[in-house]
């Protein structure tokens, strides 16, 4: 009898899912409006433009880890891989590579990293937490060993495209010579953003491994005794997480001009926060690509507009650590029901 | 004791099968048969070890001794998919379904159809999954919703159905009616029958002795993962299968009832 109030509701109201997505939208377009009042040069095109690049590599991440998490998983150690393949690139650069395969190198980096994490939870049956937190600390050592701790510049004029360039850009030079930026054009970052997101979104709902990820997060004995191979998924998972940690590092190194060694520590948490503020669970078999990019924009949007009203960066982590609560609070909720 | 002049060549054999966990023997020297249109019931206690010889079958567990032929041949069960190639097909206790998935989603687990490209096919699998779960249950609804919202009778449906759609040689059925109303209980009942009329073989586990009596041909009990006594049905009665479930032998007087008169 109890299930029948519950049915009734359900067939006026969206489901779950798509309503904590919905808030989640709702929450973003809220917090727009709001930094639109409290800075007037918040909603310009330049400032948007901004925030998409810096969400880009966040948002990388936050696929990986929206995979990773719907298996049930988590992976700590993307920021610290990131790091890793950044100073592998840099390294063969130095070395006389040229940079495209330097790049590739570099995202190959992080795969591996990400298949050591998945044989590693799976092989070795160490819980993801343990595992990826122990790859966490081995590769941020690696990285820091083998700079020396040091940051690796000079780098060369083609290793800043991927990070700084863009398409569209319109630039006009004035008559006292000075140039002027009319529209300062979509940074290739937010475009690799939306290529990839859109290519793990359709992995994840229009491919076997994408439904398989799904299941094992929601049962992994029921998966296992339906003949999914669970090992496999969640090495594809831990895999393509690490993949993508790579290619944010290169992102990130190559906005920045300059290999550091000790960049994104705590990025893995802002992109686990994406994750949930968009609707995945960590008990695994709930998440999507898209409620995961809101969250990464809520986060980016937070962060941009409260720099701009000139909030310290001590408060933003205070404001940040609430919105996490606050979504995975409004997910228990949901779960109860 | 068995019927010797059967004509047809048995589906399966499982021969001297052994299950150790550490130091316990969970199934100690079991051998059991099945025939083609012949429901087996397996019995026992908890714990007397018939669930576990029956996950060794479906290839969810591996035997630590013993050998498995189907239809003459030997053959390895280390993954649920190797059982699944042989033709025997599991409804679990559990129903082993992923609560976030639809129904379609579950039925093709790990069997997904596919288009050209590669891509998952859902428009089929939904329109499959339609007809297959319409023809155990005609009301079934909410083929999209996620089966965590479903009824233990509608859960049950799938599961049920996931084991026929494949056109399973061999079935087990773990407690296939412990979440099921009266009228689905028959509706399984109808199910086992006319599976077996096509020549499909069934192993029953069941604590229910009334759809044990009504369906099984031969009962096969399992006392503290020993086999105590495999008989035809018509031989004992629910006291002679309740000696040998709990005390692990047979009454002192017993003989074969259908050789009693």
């Amino acid at each position: 009898m109890s299930e029948l109030p519950a049915k009734t509701r359900l067939r006026f109201l969206p489901s779950g899912s798509a309503l904590h997505k919905f808030s989640a939208m709702m929450t973003l377009l809220l917090l727009i409006v709001a930094f639109s009042f409290t800075s007037p040069a918040f909603l310009t095109v330049n400032n948007g433009m901004t925030v998409l690049l810096q969400t880009a590599v966040i948002g990388l991440l936050a696929i990986g880890l929206t995979m990773v998490i719907i298996t049930g998983g988590i992976d700590l150690s993307v920021g610290s891989v990131l790091a890793l393949s950044g100073v592998i690139a840099g390294l063969v650069i130095k070395a006389g590579v040229p940079v495209l395969p330097a790049m590739a190198l570099g995202v190959v980096t992080g795969a591996i990293c990400g298949m050591v994490n998945g044989l590693v939870i799976t092989k070795m049956r160490i819980t993801p937490f343990v595992a990826t937190l122990g790859m966490m600390m081995i590769a941020r050592g690696l990285a820091l060993q083998l700079t020396g701790a040091a940051p690796i510049s000079r780098l060369g004029e083609a290793f800043g495209n991927l990070g700084n360039g863009s398409f569209f850009r319109i630039v006009e030079i004035q008559a006292n010579g000075f140039p002027r930026v009319i529209f300062p054009g979509i940074p290739y970052p937010a475009v690799l953003l939306l290529v990839m997101a859109l290519l793990g979104a359709f992995i994840l709902t229009r491919r076997q491994i994408g439904r398989h990820i799904y299941s094992v997060g929601s049962n992994e004995e029921a998966a296992r005794l339906s003949g999914v191979n669970v090992h496999r998924t969640k090495i594809w998972a831990y895999t393509a997480s690490g993949a993508l940690a790579g290619l944010a590092g290169m992102v990130l190194m190559s906005r920045l001009m300059t290999v550091q060694p000790n960049e994104g520590v705590m990025y893995e948490l802002d992109a686990i926060a994406a994750a949930v503020i968009g609707g995945a669970s960590l008990m695994g078999g709930v998440g999507s690509i898209s409620g995961s990019m809101i969250g990464a924009f809520i986060i980016g949007v937070l962060r941009n507009g409260l720099n701009m009203a000139g909030t310290s960066a001590f408060i933003q982590q205070i404001i940040i650590g609430i919105v996490v609560i606050g979504a995975v609070y409004i997910d228990q909720i949901r779960n109860r029901n | 004791m068995l019927d010797t002049a059967r004509t047809s060549a048995p589906l399966v054999e499982m021969v001297g099968i052994h299950k150790r966990f550490g130091g316990i023997h969970a199934v100690e020297d079991v051998s059991i048969d099945l025939y083609p249109g012949e429901v087996v019931g397996v019995l026992g206690h908890n714990g007397a070890g018939k669930s576990c010889l029956m996950r060794i079958l479906s290839g969810a567990m591996t035997a630590t001794d013993g050998q498995i032929r189907v239809n003459g041949a030997e053959v390895t069960m280390a993954t649920p998919q190797e059982a699944k190639i042989h033709g025997i097909e599991t409804i679990y206790q559990t129903l082993a379904l992923a609560n976030h998935l639809d129904a379609a989603a579950n039925l093709f687990l790990g069997r997904e159809l596919k288009t050209r490209f590669g891509n998952l096919d859902d428009a089929r699998m939904y329109a499959e999954a339609k007809d297959a779960l319409r023809q155990l249950n005609p009301n079934f609804k909410n083929l999209k919703d996620p089966v965590a919202q479903l009824s233990g009778g509608q859960r049950q449906v799938i599961a049920i159905a996931r084991a026929i759609y494949f056109q399973a040689k061999i079935l087990i059925m773990d407690e296939p009616t412990a979440a099921l109303g009266p009228s689905e209980t028959a509706m399984v009942a109808d199910l086992i029958r006319r599976l077996q009329a096509d020549g499909i073989g069934i192993f029953l586990i069941s604590h229910d002795m009334q759809d044990v009596f009504d369906l099984c041909d031969r009962v096969m009990v399992m006392n503290k993962g020993r086999d105590v006594g495999t008989f035809k049905i018509q031989d004992v009665n629910k006291d002679d299968i309740l000696s040998l479930i709990i005390k692990g032998t047979l009454p002192d007087d017993w003989t074969p009832r259908s050789e009693r008169n």
